[in-house]
């Protein structure tokens, strides 16, 4: 049995709390670990887990069912839904771009090695199933 | 020597060591309800801290010692008191010192938050039907005294003092013979719709379910307790049986409670410092928990910032209200 799919956020970070929720729930969402179909926790038991106010929870939620990842039904909780892979449009594509530009820039500025990054990049794509 | 002074010395005994205990009764983590970096403890600053402390609860175990030998004779049921009051007041204040002196070593607050994502560790485990178990016992200790209505006396001692003699008493009526029973049977239910409260209403943690635990053992002990009580006009049980069976119990409590806290493998909670007021006061309007892990002790704490928090504390005290005013 795998183990229980975690989050962890840093409330000390400079990331709003609820875009930590979207990043880590997306990840786990796109490695599988989270399939169709699973149950993730009510907003107020996950707020109250993570020590955040029930809205930031709320909104984390409502910006992944907009993505077309959960299905959320009132007092239902969030449910994992199966998602069809959207074509990327080409802005989106230069905005990830710039992103991946600006932090492979400062992996160098700290001094991660060219093939380290190159690896790094190669395993974690390859980790991704959709 | 006279059983009030006996009484009185065991109960400063008591209290002392409960004191003495009381700052090694919380997670490697924190030291006088403060958060410290680890390793902090055994550091030099944490030696003498405690040093300080346990030398001047020494002193006041000493001191209460002697108070309550003085009063004893006169006095019983104040030297009684006096023996729980004195070492508690002496070590709180001791604790407040000590715990001002520390905030200059404070350690940064934690800002990592973590949570499970599966929902169903979230069910109530079934065990829990176990505390509706001891619910029977009072019904039966009431079957039991009506059955043996005509062999309880036309009064019957319901208070004793500090020398164990009855000094208050009731007449034969059903509403002081079965009152006790009732007033058990209520606390049972609160103390079972208590832990329900914090099961719902706290962070998911192994804790969590520790306490729940030991809130099921103890509707177990109330059982008894109320049921030894409830029976007293019509059977003869010694005084001692409730004094050891409470002992014994709340001895058994500490010990799994203090071997739960101070393991360094338990997850703790990340409650922040400025949240917490004299150690154990915990008032955080942003945190959507209802209750929280203790810094001091063993169990949960209400979060008074939380307005669910004062709708509970409002039931819990209506309810304790109604109990009385049934039991009497």
């Amino acid at each position: 049995m795998p183990p229980p799919a975690k989050i962890r956020i840093d409330l000390n970070s400079a990331v709003p709390a609820y875009r930590q929720i979207v990043d880590a729930v997306r990840v786990l969402l796109v490695e599988g670990a989270l399939p169709p179909g699973s149950e993730l926790p009510s907003v107020r038991r996950l707020a109250m887990d993570l020590g955040v106010h029930f809205n930031t929870v709320g909104e984390a939620y409502r910006e992944l069912a907009a993505e077309g990842w959960l299905d959320l039904r009132h007092g239902r909780g969030a449910t994992v839904i199966a998602r069809g892979l959207p074509a990327a449009a080409p802005e989106r594509l230069q905005e990830f771009r710039t992103r991946l530009r600006s932090l492979v820039a400062q992996m160098r500025a700290e001094g991660v090695p060219p093939a380290r990054i190159a690896a790094e990049l190669r395993s974690l794509t390859e980790s991704l199933k959709s | 020597m006279n059983s009030a002074m006996f009484l009185s010395l065991l109960a400063v005994a008591f209290t002392g060591a409960l004191m003495l205990l009381m700052p090694h009764f919380s997670s490697p983590r924190y030291l006088f309800a403060v958060t410290v970096p680890a390793g902090f403890r055994a550091s030099e600053p944490g030696r003498a801290a405690l040093r300080r402390y346990h030398w001047w609860v020494v002193r006041a175990i000493a001191g209460s010692a002697v108070v309550v030998v003085g009063v004893a004779q006169s006095w019983p049921d104040l030297a009684v008191v006096l023996a729980m009051l004195l070492p508690a007041i002496a070590g709180m204040a001791t604790f407040l010192r000590e715990r001002s002196l520390l905030r200059g070593y404070a350690a940064p607050p934690p800002g990592v938050r973590e949570a499970d994502l599966a929902p169903e560790s979230g069910h109530l485990p079934r065990w829990i039907a176990l505390a509706l178990v001891p619910l029977a016992l009072p019904l039966a200790a009431a079957a039991y005294l009506r059955a043996h209505w005509s062999e309880i006396p036309a009064r019957f001692p319901v208070h004793w003092g500090a020398a164990g003699e009855p000094n208050r008493w009731a007449d034969k009526t059903p509403a002081a013979v079965y009152g006790p029973l009732e007033f058990g049977a209520g606390m049972m239910l609160v103390l079972l719709l208590l832990g329900l409260a914090i099961f719902y209403g706290s962070r998911r943690t192994p804790q969590r379910i520790a306490v729940l635990k030991i809130l099921v053992a103890s509707v177990y002990f109330l059982g008894l307790i109320f049921t030894g009580v409830g029976l007293v006009p019509a059977v003869k049980i010694p005084l001692a049986a409730f004094i050891a069976v409470t002992l014994l119990f709340a001895a058994a409590v500490i010990a799994w409670g203090y071997k739960i806290v101070t393991d360094p493998a338990q997850p703790v909670e990340a409650t922040l410092d400025q949240y917490w007021y004299l150690g154990s006061i915990y008032c955080n309007p942003q945190d959507p928990a209802i209750f929280v892990q203790k810094r001091i002790g063993f169990g949960y704490t209400i979060n008074f910032g939380n307005r669910m928090s004062w709708l509970l504390l409002a039931g819990f005290v209506a309810g304790m209200a109604g109990l009385i005013r049934v039991a009497r």
